[in-house]
């Protein structure tokens, strides 16, 4: 080893409580990074081999009923490569212990073999397929968890308006069922909803489609256009109900996870470059104040004949070694945030395995990009050092210049104390430095703003969503249409106090180029149960003519009130209709459309039909309710608000807990690094005149409070600046993450803002104060020594 | 400027009264074992109010160790250090932050005004934290800084920073004020108004002024001067009259 790297070694062991705040801010850039890096790395190599394993197809229909020999011909589309048909039937479940109803979407297994797409993973027990299996199911891993089921346990389904019981052969995973939740819902809800498996006979013989199918799954041949695949599957598919096909980029699970991807990958670059360039900005005040004390040392070895390069290459070392350490906290701690968060994704998102896999490229990346950081930061200092001719250098620096502040200036002096105005002329003296540290604390308070406002965001959503909009009990749904004389069956259900029809079809929404595949609700005109809400929040009654559409699909089509959509039905016969858009709606769950009931049923010209009803009812009925539906036939789901809105909050309360606390303990670390740093450069620059404050009778506590004055003037500016910034980052994030079947609220509250406040001010106090505690070390008789 | 005080005859006190300081045998010594090293051997002397004192002494005679003593900032190994009969050396650390504020001021060779602070200010300072100072402008006329009160320090030349030094020092009305080399860093006319308003405190304030000083030259401004070597006081001499500080060369 070189003198030169003892010295470096020994003048770091003499830095290093300051050396290590900057690495630990830079570390949890890097852990970020790491982190995020990683997990997506996870995500796309479990997801791509589990694709492939499990032949995970292309694209998807969903129809009424086609005969077995439609399957040919759709396997002669050109473009097909592979075909699998099937039947899915959504189903009322009965389990014991819980006496709520849940929904099954039961789904076939292949009389023969193993089915050709959409494999099944078997996680315990084993298929429903011996030919002693009648009455046994599989079941999904995520429903089974949810209840503790285990292969053998036995569970209920109404089947066709039969209850029949059934023993469970085992537990299984899917593909396609990778995030397992409700049609049309962004969160999973894995107590009232479970996907099924069971032999296609049995399956199909319940339903009276033996010989048939209603489920379609195709790949395509490679260079085959996915649209024209599409376009022909559903012209072969109409005339059997098809409810148009889709790819992979419309299927529920899969768009799920891939939007996780894309938040994950957003985040992989906004956050490490905050932190990098705060770190960065620590770095540079760190070996400025290094090589200003160093000044003489660096004249000494210029004089011997050390080279510029030499020396400017023993402070890089310096910083290097900062990030040397940086990248191994980073490292660690974007291993162990990666192991929670993949904690975390088994509840949304269900794989035969999801390991934390560490995208080892992100290392190297994170070298690269922090020794980057660190180089900017010290080049600088390191400029300057060298340039120094030697015997400048020899000579102590010059006295700093001062003039009275611009508050001073603008008449504001005579309320001042000295003390005061010393912290106001530093701050104006090193006006970049000062701005820095300001900007640095301001970050650290934004970033805790971010997921408070989610939090608020979500309680906004659950309010607005299930008191306001949504105010049944229940939502009973039919297996399908029926006629409207049904509603009165479901008000003599016990407890029913009101029941308000409704009526779900799927449609294709087109405005000029963009179209949009959801469900077109129809409803009463100014029901008191499903309400049609809008940005006031008002009720907006449907009108016998023209659509009312949310928001977020207005965007998407691009149109306004008063201009036409073309709504292309989906189910039964293909229809194209013009409707005028009558007004918008606020609706959080994604883009949807409402229609008056009686003008929906007029235009699919199909009679009074209904999907279903939204109930009230009477809580203390409720039991006889709730065995009553259980044994109603020819229901398709029942959906009680409670149990979805508990299950939100719980979902999401888990993933916002967590973040929260990432960000926390990142603003903690910001904070805290550059308030030390800060005071402890400003201890080493002032340290003389610290000693005669000391000397001239300043207790130690006076003198602590000249030291972190300009400090605690520079943290009263970056808090509301912080909370500016973060309500401008919060705002940001939220329309990134916003996507057509998520939609979450800009909400920012007052205790937000005094949370984010509370952490950066108690931060930057203990910071100050462990910084201070070097007072006591403070040597009074070197103030009294004449400088040299 | 103050005009220059006239040669002032002087009687030391006849009959006993109390002194400022009452010192006896006190020692220093840092570290231990074969590394101690003695600074102050044993010194003796009282300090009187009123008195102008000098102590001599060339590099490493222990002359800083004992200022330090005197101010509070250093604690003796051996020996008696009474401040108006109370023994300084069992002060804790907030009674010698007291002591240094109410009792004591301080000038140093290297002035250690703060440089975001005017002179004004810098006076300020002090006068905020003590029990009944003067005015800032007041302290720095004595001084005769009047018309250059609202300078930052590296606006003013090295005797008027020095200048500045002592009105912050006086400004408190200290019973006692201590000047390290108050003149080590200036040329001989700066040294010597600088030298003037120490006297001027002196003896308008009746203050003790105790000077440090390598320069046998000031011993002629003392009332008793004392000379060190090797931590002990090998000569004390009193002055019959003190010399002017304008007769003063160096």
């Amino acid at each position: 080893m070189s003198l030169l790297d003892r010295k470096l070694l020994r003048d770091l062991a003499a830095l290093k409580s300051q050396a290590l705040a900057v690495a630990l801010v830079m570390a949890c850039g890097l852990a970020m990074m790491i982190m995020t890096r990683s997990l997506i790395l996870s995500l796309e190599t479990t997801r791509d081999t589990y694709y492939e394993h499990h032949r995970f197809a292309q694209v998807f229909a969903r129809l009424k009923r086609a005969p077995n020999a439609v399957r040919d011909q759709l396997a002669a589309i050109p473009g097909v490569a592979t075909v699998e048909t099937g039947i899915a039937m959504q189903v009322t479940l009965d389990l014991p212990g819980l006496d709520l109803p849940a929904v099954g979407l039961l789904n076939s297994l292949p009389e023969r073999g193993e089915a050709v797409l959409n494999r099944v993973y078997l996680r315990s027990g084993r298929l429903p397929l011996s030919p002693s299996a009648q009455y046994e199911l599989a079941a999904g891993e995520a429903f089974a968890e949810a209840h503790g089921l285990k292969p053998g346990d036995t569970i209920s389904a109404v089947l066709n308006g039969t209850k029949q019981t059934f023993r469970l052969s085992g537990i299984v995973l899917s593909p396609e069922f990778v995030f397992e939740a409700p049609p049309n819902s962004a969160l999973p809800d894995n107590k009232t909803y479970g996907v099924f498996w069971m032999p296609y006979k049995e399956l199909a013989t319940a339903f009276q489609l033996y010989g048939a199918f209603n489920n379609v799954a195709l790949t395509l041949a490679p260079g085959a256009s996915e649209g024209d695949v599409i376009a022909d599957a559903d012209r072969l598919l109409a005339p059997y109900g098809g409810r148009g096909a889709y790819g992979r980029a419309n299927h529920p699970s899969h768009r799920r996870l891939d939007d996780e991807i894309r938040v994950l990958t957003g985040l992989s670059i906004a956050f490490p470059l905050v932190f990098l360039s705060v770190a960065a900005f620590m770095t540079n005040s760190v070996m400025s104040r290094q090589v200003a004390l160093q000044r003489e040392q660096i004249a000494m070895l210029k004089a011997c004949g050390f080279s510029n390069a030499q020396v400017g290459l023993h402070y890089f070392k310096f910083s290097f070694a900062i990030v040397l350490v940086g990248v191994g906290f980073g490292a660690i701690g974007g291993i162990f945030l990666g192991h929670q968060l993949v904690g975390l994704y088994h509840i949304f998102f269900r794989f035969p395995q999801l390991d934390f896999l560490l995208d080892s490229r992100v290392l190297v990346a994170a070298s690269v990009v922090s020794s980057l950081a660190a180089f900017a930061g010290v080049a600088g200092a390191v400029r300057r050092a060298v340039r120094l001719p030697p015997a400048e250098a020899m000579r102590p620096e010059a006295p700093a210049r001062y003039r009275p502040a611009l508050l001073e200036r603008l008449g504001a002096a005579r309320w001042f104390s000295a003390s005061f105005r010393m912290s106001l002329r530093n701050i104006e003296r090193r006006p970049i430095r000062s701005a820095l540290t300001c900007l640095a604390l301001a970050l650290a308070t934004s970033i805790l703003v971010v997921p408070s406002s989610f939090r608020d965001g979500v309680a906004y959503i659950i309010d607005f969503q299930w008191d306001v909009v949504q105010r049944q009990t229940v939502t009973l749904t039919l297996v399908e249409p029926g006629p409207t004389r049904g509603l009165a069956d479901f008000g003599h259900l016990p407890g029913v106090i009101l029941a308000e029809p409704f009526r779900y079809v799927p449609v294709e929404l087109r405005a000029g180029p963009v179209t949009r595949r959801l469900l077109l609700q129809g409803l009463p005109a100014r029901g008191t149960l499903s309400r049609v809400i809008d940005a006031h929040p008002r009720q907006l009654t449907l009108p016998p003519r023209g659509i009312i559409i949310s928001a977020k699909l207005a965007t998407v089509l691009q149109v306004r009130p008063g201009d036409e959509v073309v709504a292309k039905v989906l189910e039964g016969e293909e229809r194209e209709l013009r409707v005028p858009v009558a007004g918008l709606a606020e609706d959080f769950t994604g883009i949807a459309a409402y229609m008056e009931l009686p003008a929906l049923n007029r235009l699919l010209l199909e009679g009074d039909r209904i999907n279903g009803a939204h109930l009230t009812v009477a809580a203390g009925s409720w039991p006889e309710f709730l065995a009553a539906v259980k044994n109603t036939p020819r229901l398709a789901g029942c959906m009680i608000k409670n149990s979805v809105r508990e299950g939100f909050r719980q979902t999401t309360a888990a993933s916002v807990s967590l973040l929260q606390k990432i960000y926390m303990f990142f603003a903690t670390v910001v904070a805290f690094g550059i308030i030390y740093n800060s005071a402890r450069i400003s201890l080493s620059e002032r340290s003389r005149e610290l000693a005669t404050l000391r000397v001239l009778g300043f207790s130690r506590g006076e003198v602590g409070a000249v030291l972190v004055g300009e400090l605690v003037l520079l943290t009263l500016l970056a808090l509301p600046l912080g909370l500016v910034l973060g309500s401008f980052f919060a705002s940001g994030i939220i329309r990134t993450l916003n996507t057509e079947t998520v939609r979450l609220p800009l909400v920012l509250t007052a205790a937000n803002y005094a949370f984010a406040v509370s952490v950066v001010a108690i931060a930057s106090a203990l910071s100050a104060l462990f910084a201070a505690r070097k007072l006591a070390a403070i040597d009074l008789v070197s103030a009294l020594k004449a400088l040299d | 400027m103050p005009s220059g005080p006239t040669p002032t005859e002087r009687s030391l006190p006849a009959a006993p009264r109390e002194p400022v300081f009452h010192v006896r045998g006190l020692a220093r010594i840092y570290g231990e074992g074969t590394a101690a090293v003695t600074a102050l051997a044993g010194v003796d002397f009282d300090l009187f109010r009123s008195e102008l004192v000098v102590l001599l002494g060339a590099s490493g005679s222990g002359k800083s160790t004992l200022l330090n003593q005197l101010g509070g900032l250093d604690s003796p190994t051996h020996g008696t250090l009474l401040y108006r009969g109370a023994d300084l050396a069992r002060f804790d650390e907030p009674s010698l932050t007291r002591f240094r504020r109410d009792a004591v001021g301080f000038v140093f060779q290297a002035y250690n005004l703060i440089p975001s602070l005017t002179a004004r200010e810098n006076v300020a300072l002090i006068t905020e934290i003590c029990r009944a100072p003067m005015a800032p402008d007041e302290a720095l006329k004595l001084v005769g800084l009047g018309d250059r009160m609202d300078h930052f320090p590296a606006q003013l030349s090295g005797g008027e920073q020095q200048r500045v030094a002592i009105a912050r020092a006086i400004a408190k009305r200290p019973e006692v004020l201590l000047c390290d080399e108050p003149t080590g860093a200036l040329d001989v006319r700066t040294g010597i108004t600088v030298l003037e308003a120490i006297e001027r405190i002196n003896r308008e304030l009746g203050t003790l002024a105790v000077i440090i000083t390598h320069n046998a030259i000031l011993a002629d401004m003392a009332d008793r001067v004392f000379t060190l070597s090797d931590g002990r006081i090998v000569n004390e001499r009193t002055n019959a009259r003190r010399g002017s500080v304008r007769d003063l060369a160096w």
